[in-house]
């Protein structure tokens, strides 16, 4: 009985060191990280499959090259709940080093001091040949903290063979005419998504609406019920209902899928997708080189007017180091890396407007390249307040969207839309 | 003990005091037993639920995180919460989803369990596999599985029903009407909870003495008056269980409803109380707030527990 006992409580005790043991392992990893520049692993977060992979390569091996006896990892993230993910990771003591953001999220992080400042290298990122939207969408507070990565904008694809012989529409209102006659019950004339929120504001912005604008006490006033956005809805709604069997909730990804199945006249997406629709059929993300990308084009969504562009959302990404990086100085040299001439003529290369105005003569010569620098040259952004990065995250704008793509009554949504983004920026 | 040693008068100093060290050391081991678990407890539940209650009176969001000192303000986060509209249609919401699961859980759960004793030894292993693989699926990867069935173009549910019922189904949207939203998410639910449920009761059904059943058929009931009579009584202590443990995890359901919102539906109407705290704590940094609904709605979870701790206690005290 005493054996049994004692064997008790030692086969206890023995269970209480291996549960207080697990705890110990979090510690020795980040002491190896932090403690200087040999042997250390950078990470380097990238988001989506944006970033192409020579210029992935191009950083990795330069960055070991330069730095001997450090590796750089790339850990690719989902657009979807990235706010969150960032969050949770920044704030932690196992943070990446350096991160792409979206523009529209760059100011949620700044402001609440999770980037780590980047003035003492600006001049060596850029300076001056930084393109200014995203330099000013990086900074708060005076402090410069999330430098410009990529920019691009939406343009409208199509193909020859499905086009036929409709002309080529040059006001959005013959847009729109346009799109409603070529559908049919399983063709589309535009692929529009219902929770597709980027390709529905540049219809508010065209009409004279707006997102959300400070007023003269500094409380955001939303736009969207605004006579001017009102319209706008109005104009998305004629789309989706009457223009697109897209589904109603569906969202912005994978736009190539229903492109390349012959579904849809007009495809409203961002520059780069012309490589995956161009991409062959046997790829790992198959795309329709044979059949729809062979006579492929695109045209900049043209505004209210002949003759000029719509406003059209300003896509792109920023990039930062984090402040709990366990190596600042590394993060600071891979983030150099990537905003150096070499890079960012990759990024140019394949379509993506690099960061740099000076190296716009890098981007290709084509039709595609035209087109998205026309609408880009006319791109706007979301309100500059941390709190947008809460409307998004709530996804306030795609629910309205999808009740509007749904039939509802346009006034009455775009009023609630505006009552909800007013609390979440003023309260 | 005591009355053995005052009647044998010599040696009744040399046991007595071996008997009451015996007695203490007795009353001592369980404890020193639980000592190492109730170490591990208080660490990972005890230390969390003491940070949370900490973090719901103060004002806490993402710059709080990287050190900026967090302010007291009382009980401003449970009266923000409490006079939300928000927070009460989530939470009823919530409540009435929880009911539907729990029902209809228990009720297959049930009938499952009856099929399992009625089938030969073949069919009943070839059941009980299928159950366990449902219930051993990782609900992640489960959820990726049931929403590709449930796609609008490309699913298997729609392409079936098409060619069931004369009409296209094609391109129709499970998700975005919240009542088809949550009969999916139910479906996928109950689905998962189902096993547990069955191979509890089938084990507890077994235990029912063959001759008592016997005795009733013999006395001319039938088998819903044999189910309800007989069988339920003796496994009643097992229902009690498996109802508060069903209540408390479908209350608390996360993953399938967060997944299901990512592949459709509007988010705003699909919210449950887990997947609203994880909103507002982790998708906005209001860590403050959300720790205060974490609150409330453990007070709701231990109001529910605490009948089920109460009848065991009495139960054990008979």
């Amino acid at each position: 009985m005493k054996i049994l006992r004692i064997g008790a409580v030692g086969l206890a005790a023995a269970l209480v060191l291996t549960a207080c043991s697990g705890g110990s392992t979090d510690d020795g990893s980040t002491d190896a990280a932090g403690g200087g520049s040999e042997g250390a692993e950078i990470r380097v977060w990238l988001v989506g499959t944006d970033t192409p992979d020579e210029a992935r390569d191009y950083l990795t091996s330069t960055f070991e090259a330069e730095n001997p006896g450090s590796t750089l990892t790339i850990e690719e993230q989902s657009w979807t709940g990235l706010v969150d993910k960032l969050t949770t990771a920044l704030s932690s003591s196992d943070s990446p080093d350096v991160v792409e953001v979206g523009n529209t999220q760059a100011a949620t992080f700044t402001s609440a001091g999770f980037f780590a400042p980047l003035d003492d290298i600006e001049a060596d990122l850029g300076g001056d040949d930084l393109l200014p939207g995203f330099v000013k969408a990086g900074t708060w507070d005076d402090t410069f903290y999330a430098a410009p990565y990529y920019a691009g904008s939406r343009i409208v694809f199509y193909s020859e063979q499905i086009l036929g012989d409709a002309a080529v529409p040059t006001t959005l209102a013959e847009y729109v005419e346009t799109a409603k006659s070529l559908r049919t019950a399983d063709h589309s004339g535009v692929w529009f998504p219902g929770q597709d929120w980027y390709n529905a504001l540049p219809f508010v912005w065209e009409n004279g609406g707006f997102i959300a604008e400070p007023g003269d006490d500094g409380t955001w006033e939303a736009g969207f019920s605004s006579p001017g956005g009102i319209k706008g809805l109005e104009q998305v709604q004629d789309l989706m209902v009457n223009a697109s069997n897209a589904p109603k909730d569906g969202d912005e990804a994978e736009l190539q899928v229903p492109f390349c199945a012959g579904s849809t006249t007009f495809l409203s997406a961002p520059n780069w997708i012309r490589w995956s629709i161009q991409a062959e059929a046997d790829a790992d993300t198959p795309g329709c080189a044979d059949t729809y990308g062979a006579d492929l084009h695109a045209f900049p969504l043209p505004g209210a007017k002949a003759g000029q562009t719509a406003k059209v959302f300003a896509g792109g990404s920023n990039v930062a180091v984090a402040t709990r990086s366990g190596n600042v100085d590394l993060a600071k040299k891979a983030l150099t890396i990537m905003l150096s001439d070499e890079y960012q003529t990759i990024l140019a290369e394949n379509s993506m407007i690099p960061a740099k105005k000076s190296l716009a003569s890098a981007l290709p010569d084509d039709e595609f390249t035209q087109a998205s620098a026309a609408a880009a040259a006319n791109a706007e952004l979301t309100p500059a307040t941390p709190k947008w990065g809460d409307v998004e995250a709530q996804r306030v704008i795609q629910d309205a969207l999808v009740k509007i793509a749904q039939g509802g009554d346009v006034e009455s949504i775009a009023a609630d839309l505006d009552a909800r983004i007013e609390s979440i920026l003023n309260g | 003990m005591s009355s053995t040693t005052l009647q044998a008068a010599p040696p009744s100093a040399a046991p007595a005091p071996r008997a009451t060290r015996a007695i203490t050391s007795a009353r001592l081991l369980p404890w020193l037993l639980l000592a190492p678990s109730l170490a591990v407890l208080a660490v990972i539940t005890g230390y969390p639920l003491v940070r949370m209650l900490w973090l719901s009176v103060h004002e806490y969001e993402r710059a709080q995180l990287l050190g900026v000192p967090a302010e007291f303000v009382g009980l401003d986060n449970y009266v923000a919460t409490l006079t939300d509209s928000r927070f009460w249609t989530v939470t009823f919401r919530s409540f009435a989803f929880m009911v539907v699961c729990v029902v209809l859980t228990i009720t297959v759960g049930t009938l499952v369990a009856l099929l399992l004793m009625k089938l030969g030894r073949v069919m009943r292993l070839v059941l009980s596999v299928g159950l366990l693989l449902a219930w051993a699926m990782p609900p992640l990867a489960a959820m990726l599985v049931w929403g590709w069935m449930f796609d609008s173009q490309y699913g298997v549910v729609n392409h079936l029903l098409t060619r069931l019922t004369s009409t296209s189904w094609t391109g129709h949207l499970w998700l975005i009407d919240p009542l088809s939203f949550f009969a999916v998410a139910a479906l996928v639910i109950v689905w998962g909870a189902v096993p547990f449920v069955a191979f509890t009761l089938y084990a507890g059904f077994t235990q029912v003495p063959g001759e008592v059943l016997e005795a009733a058929q013999l006395d001319g009931a039938s088998a819903r008056q044999r189910f309800f009579g007989v069988q339920v009584p003796y496994v009643r202590s097992i229902y009690v269980v498996l109802i508060v443990l069903s209540m408390i995890w479908d209350l608390k359901v996360f993953t399938q409803i967060f997944v299901l919102q990512g592949i459709g539906g509007i988010k705003s109407e699909t919210s449950t109380l887990g997947v609203y705290i994880y909103e507002m704590g982790m998708a906005q940094g209001h860590y403050g707030a959300a720790s205060a609904i974490a609150v409330i709605f453990t007070i709701i979870m231990l109001a529910i527990s605490a009948y089920y701790v109460r009848a065991t206690v009495k139960e054990e005290q008979l």
